[in-house]
């Protein structure tokens, strides 16, 4: 009898011994998928910060380019319906979590890659004006709006870093396992717009033929 | 017949011994191919100005280098000025330039206060780098208007000394007092701060022997290596002079700043 009693306790002891093994492993592993994931969401946020920065440079730019080149009103024009286009982009977006899907966040990028094509049709047509190439404020500007296009391209490459690191942790045997049952799902990345190797179609008023169109890359 | 064999062997023995030759050449050309086109991400360099195109004098060079040494003493700022003779990528300054500030670690690494002036001779190229933390201070518009109103003139003239140094000025004088210094560098920390490595350790091995004592007196255990046990020393980092003082000049070291992609530049 005691012997029997004795079998039984160890057996239970080891079984004991597993689960709590297999419950430390589940929180660690989920302590870690929730710590990449918030890492995810800060550079998200930080992505959203950096365009917003652009955002609020247009109004400034619109005003000191349509002074001295008011025959481009259709190109501003373009470029102030882009922006609030972005503006009720970024309303449906939540700026703390990264997007879900792949298609949130391709609306979200085909906003802003329309917002960065009307500006730089904007800057191809301001050349022709020479006196605003000269202008002070209209030069300040355009280093500004290059920061911000610099900025938007690091905080991009940082948010793709940060996406990958999860979603090897997601995709990882035997994290997989238990991420589908607790709520982790692999996130999309920032892609080059489809069409971004082909430069936009620039549009004069005064019927004289376009010039060669400058090769963009629309982030 | 009895020769076939080891004629065999001969012949397989010297088929790959040039086999290994000849292995070694192909991936030798394969470098020497590849390297035109890959980029380069210059190495950490050991001083606060950084002529690698000799463009300004020895006396000069000195005299920035103090300069921006003592700016980080009093406001903890890291300005690293490098002059290359050439853009070692295919990129785009702005993203390259990023790159290479962010793998210097510019600045100190809480507040990432760094910045660096990159200028490429033969590229006619400038660009300041600015981090996070100094973007209040230095914003894109200030940063092309010391490029490209105050040095790029004096580029465009050939004076690379006068350049530089207005550039050096204006840049201290955009950042100075956003932070506070600590009256020394991070160089000067590292190799002053050897002791500060040593004392936990030594805290580490009393505590051992105390434990060791204890548990010889309470008896049945003898552990009797715990108490005399192996006596590491701490490796390196401990006692090395990091001052790189070779020549009496400061030497700088990365505090770990990281940067956003702030800053602007010009050509001339």
């Amino acid at each position: 009898m005691n012997k029997f009693a004795l079998g039984c306790g160890v057996v239970l002891a080891i079984l004991l011994f597993i689960v709590v093994i297999a419950a430390l492993a589940l929180g660690g592993s989920y302590n870690r998928l929730v710590r990449l994931q918030q890492a995810v969401d800060q550079s998200w946020a930080q992505v959203q910060n950096v365009y917003q920065r652009r955002a609020d440079l247009i109004p400034n730019l619109v005003n000191t380019v349509s002074g001295a080149a008011s025959f481009e009103k259709s190109t501003l024009v373009e470029v102030t319906n882009a922006r609030a286009s972005v503006g009720r982009v970024q309303t449906q977006i939540d700026p703390n979590k990264a997007p879900a899907d792949a298609a949130q966040l391709q609306k979200f990028q085909a906003a802003q890659g329309e917002l960065s094509n009307a500006l730089s049709r904007l800057l191809v047509v301001v050349e022709r004006y020479p006196e605003l190439k000269a202008n002070q404020n209209f030069l300040s500007l355009q280093a500004q709006l290059e920061g911000t296009e610099n900025r938007i391209s690091v905080e991009r490459g940082n948010f793709n870093s940060t996406v990958q690191n999860y979603n090897v942790a997601v995709r990882s045997f035997p994290t997989n396992l238990i991420a589908g049952m607790l709520g982790f799902a692999p996130k999309p990345f920032f892609t080059a717009q489809p069409g971004a190797e082909r430069p936009p179609p620039v549009q004069f008023n005064f019927g004289t033929p376009a010039p060669a169109p400058a090769a963009t890359a629309a982030p | 017949m009895e020769k076939e064999p080891r004629r065999r062997r001969l012949i397989a023995a010297w088929r790959s011994k040039h086999a290994i030759h000849l292995v070694l050449a192909a991936v030798a050309v394969g470098f020497a191919i590849n390297a035109q086109a890959a980029e380069v991400i210059p190495p950490k360099p050991n001083r606060y100005f950084n002529d690698y195109a000799g463009v300004v004098s020895k006396e000069a060079a000195y005299r920035f280098n103090e300069q921006l040494a003592q700016f980080e003493r009093e406001t903890s700022d890291q300005v690293v000025v490098a002059v290359f003779p050439k853009m070692q990528s295919e990129s785009d300054i702005a993203d390259y330039t990023q790159r290479v500030a962010q793998a210097w670690g510019v600045g100190q690494k809480d507040r990432r206060n760094g910045a660096v002036l990159f200028v490429f001779i033969q590229d006619r190229k400038m660009f300041v780098q600015v981090g996070y933390g100094l973007e209040g201070a230095l914003p894109d518009a200030t940063a092309f208007d010391i490029t490209e109103r105050h040095i790029k003139p004096l580029f465009r003239a050939g004076n690379y000394e006068a350049g530089l140094a207005t550039g050096i000025d204006l840049i201290c004088k955009a950042i100075r007092g956003e932070y506070k210094g600590s009256g020394k560098t991070v160089a000067e920390r590292q190799s002053g701060g050897g002791f500060s490595g040593v004392l936990p350790f030594i805290i580490f091995i009393i505590v051992l022997i105390a434990i060791s004592r204890v548990f010889r007196k309470l008896g049945g255990y003898s552990y009797s290596s715990r108490g005399g046990g192996p006596v590491f020393v701490p490796s390196g980092g401990g006692w090395s002079s990091g001052s790189g003082g070779g020549g009496g000049f400061s030497g700088f070291s990365g505090g770990g700043g990281s940067f956003g992609g702030g800053g602007a530049g010009s050509s001339w």
